[in-house]
C-alpha cells in the first residue's frame, strides 16, 4: 500500500509544475449540416477527426473533395468503404461545394 | 444585432473591392481573412484563441498579439496533424532514441538532455507554411488560417549536433529522420515523421524543452520539440521521442505529398494547370503583420496613434519595414527594435501616425530584408494548390473619427 502511493506521488509530482493530472482536449462539438449522407459522413469522418477540420477547408471542388476523401483511404489508411466513400464525397459537394466539378 | 454587424461588414467589404480595383479577377490573391473572433472555449495552458479543430488541436493566434517582440505561451498557435495526442507525459521517466546509421544506438533522457549538454537558447519564428491561406483564390486546399499561425519564442534547449554526436554519425549518414508522439486513429495510419538532410542542420537547431522561460506548453510539444530557425513549423516535431539516421531518404505522406510548392522560380501554378513537380516548402519568406491596430478599430483624428508590428524572414535579417496610409503610393520608415533578439527573432516596428482627416484609412506594412527581398503586394502573390508561403502586404483598415 504503502509503496502505491509512493509510486502515485511520483508520478505526480513532475506533471504538478506543468498541468495538474493528465492533459485533457475540451471537446467541440461541430454542428452538423443535416442533409443526404449526413450519418455516413459522420461515421466515417469522425473517427479521425472533428468536423472542425472539414469546415475550415473553405467551399471546395468535387474533385477536390473525391481527393480528400481518397487522401484519407490512401494514405492514411482510413477503412472506408468504396460506397461510403461515395456517399461522403456527394454530402461534402453537396454541403461543402463551390458548385465546380474541378 | 450581430445579423446587422453582419451586413455591415459585408458591405463594407464589397465597398473596398470596388475601390480597389475595378476588375476583380478569379484568381486574385487578396488580404486572408481578419476579423475571426476567439472561441468561447480556452483549451489547455491557453487562453482562448481562435478555434478550428479539436481533434486535432487547430488554434490561431489573434492579430492584436503581434505588438511584441515574443509572442507569450498561452497565445501561441497550436498545429497538430495526428487526433491522439499523449495525455500523459512523465518528465522523470521521458527519453529519446537515437537510432540508424550511428555508432551506437542510445536512449537519452530528458533529465539528462538538460544537465550533461551544453544549455542552448535561440529566439525565433515558428509558422505554418500554410499561414494566411485564406488569402488565395481559388479556395486552396487547407485550414483557412487568418495571419495567426505563426509567434516567436525564446527557445532552450540543446543542439541537435551535440545529441547526434553523443550517438556518432556512421560515414554514409544522409538524413536525419524525427518522430514525436503523436499518433493516428488507426494504427495503419503513417507517423508523422519528417526528415531532413544532414547538410540542413547547422548549430542553430536545437532540441527545446523550454519556450520563453516555461516548459514547453503541451500543445506546443511538450516535453521536447524540434527547433529549425528560419524554416517552416512543419518539420519542428512535437513530443520529439525518436531521431534515425538513415543513408536514403524514405518516401513519406509527410515529405512527399503535403507542405511542397511547385518546383518552379516563381513558385507558382494555376488551379486549371498544376505544376508537374513539386518541392518542400523548406524557408520563411519576408513577412510582416500589424498587431495595433486592428481593422475595424475607431481611432480619433489628429490623435498620435503608434502602428506596430513584427516582421521576420528566415534568418537574412530584416533591414527595413516601411509603412503607408495612402493606398501604397508613398511609404516612411518603421522605427525597428534594436534587433539583439537575433536574426530569426521577430523584428517589432513600431510608426507614429496622426490621422489627419476622417472617415476610412488603410494602414500597410511592408518589410524588406536584408538581400533587399520585400514583401509584394497581396494581389501579386502567386497561387500554388496548397495555399503556402502567402507573404503580402499586410494592411488594416480602421476608420477615423
Amino acid at each position: 500500500m504503502k509503496k502505491l502511493l509512493m509510486i502515485g506521488l511520483l508520478s505526480l509530482a513532475p506533471l504538478m509544475a506543468q498541468i495538474e493530472g493528465d492533459f485533457t482536449i475540451p471537446y467541440i462539438d461541430f454542428p452538423v449540416k443535416k442533409a443526404k449522407g449526413a450519418a455516413t459522413y459522420q461515421a466515417n469522418c469522425m473517427m479521425c477527426h472533428s468536423l472542425g477540420y472539414i469546415d475550415n477547408q473553405g467551399l471546395q471542388s468535387k474533385a477536390f473533395w473525391k481527393g480528400k476523401v481518397e487522401k484519407m483511404m490512401i494514405h492514411f489508411k482510413a477503412p472506408i468503404t468504396d460506397q461510403d466513400a461515395k456517399t461522403v464525397i456527394d454530402y461534402l459537394y453537396a454541403n461543402y461545394g463551390n458548385g465546380k466539378p474541378k | 444585432m450581430e445579423r446587422r454587424d453582419f451586413f455591415k461588414k459585408a458591405m463594407v467589404a464589397g465597398a473596398s473591392v470596388a475601390v480597389g480595383s475595378s476588375v476583380a479577377q478569379a484568381g486574385e490573391t487578396h488580404q486572408p481573412v481578419d476579423n475571426r473572433k476567439v472561441s468561447k472555449v480556452a483549451f489547455p495552458e491557453k487562453r482562448p484563441l481562435i478555434m478550428y479543430s479539436d481533434r486535432p488541436p487547430l488554434l490561431e493566434t489573434p492579430r492584436e498579439v503581434f505588438t511584441s517582440r515574443l509572442t507569450p505561451n498561452d497565445q501561441f498557435f497550436v498545429r497538430w496533424h495526428m487526433p491522439n495526442i499523449p495525455t500523459h507525459i512523465d518528465p522523470d521517466t521521458y527519453t529519446i532514441k537515437i537510432d540508424g546509421l550511428v555508432e551506437k544506438e542510445i536512449e537519452i533522457s530528458l533529465n539528462d538532455l538538460k544537465t550533461k549538454f551544453e544549455q542552448v537558447e535561440v529566439e525565433a519564428v515558428l509558422q505554418c507554411g500554410g499561414n494566411s491561406r485564406s488569402a488565395f483564390t481559388p479556395v486552396a486546399g487547407g485550414i483557412q488560417w487568418g495571419s495567426g499561425a505563426m509567434g516567436s519564442a525564446l527557445w532552450k534547449g540543446v543542439r541537435l549536433s551535440d545529441v547526434l554526436d553523443q550517438a556518432g554519425l556512421q560515414k554514409d549518414a544522409e538524413w536525419i529522420g524525427f518522430n514525436g508522439k503523436e499518433t493516428a486513429a488507426y494504427y495503419e495510419t503513417p507517423n508523422f515523421v519528417r526528415e531532413l538532410r544532414l547538410e540542413e542542420l547547422d548549430d542553430h537547431v536545437i532540441l527545446a524543452y523550454e519556450m520563453n522561460g516555461e516548459d514547453l506548453p503541451y500543445l506546443n510539444g511538450y516535453p521536447l520539440r524540434l527547433i529549425i530557425p528560419g524554416s517552416y513549423s512543419d518539420s519542428w516535431v512535437k513530443m520529439l521521442s525518436k531521431i534515425t539516421v538513415t543513408n536514403e531518404y524514405k518516401h513519406l505522406f509527410f515529405m512527399d505529398i503535403a507542405y511542397r510548392v511547385p518546383d518552379n522560380d516563381c513558385e507558382c501554378e494555376t488551379h486549371e494547370k498544376k505544376y508537374p513537380t513539386t518541392k518542400p516548402i523548406t524557408k520563411m519568406n519576408v513577412k510582416s503583420v500589424i498587431g495595433y491596430p486592428t481593422t475595424d478599430a475607431v481611432v480619433n483624428k489628429d490623435s498620435h496613434l503608434v502602428v506596430r508590428g513584427v516582421a521576420f524572414d528566415d534568418g537574412h535579417g530584416i533591414k527595413q519595414v516601411m509603412i503607408s496610409v495612402d493606398e501604397g503610393k508613398t511609404w516612411k520608415e518603421a522605427i525597428l527594435d534594436d534587433g539583439r533578439a537575433g536574426r530569426y527573432a521577430f523584428r517589432a516596428f513600431r510608426f507614429s501616425f496622426k490621422p489627419a482627416k476622417t472617415g476610412k484609412v488603410t494602414i500597410m506594412s511592408k518589410a524588406i530584408n536584408k538581400l533587399g527581398k520585400e514583401q509584394p503586394f497581396a494581389k501579386e502573390v502567386k497561387w500554388n494548390h496548397g495555399g503556402y508561403k502567402y507573404n503580402g502586404i499586410d494592411e488594416v483598415t480602421v476608420t477615423v473619427i
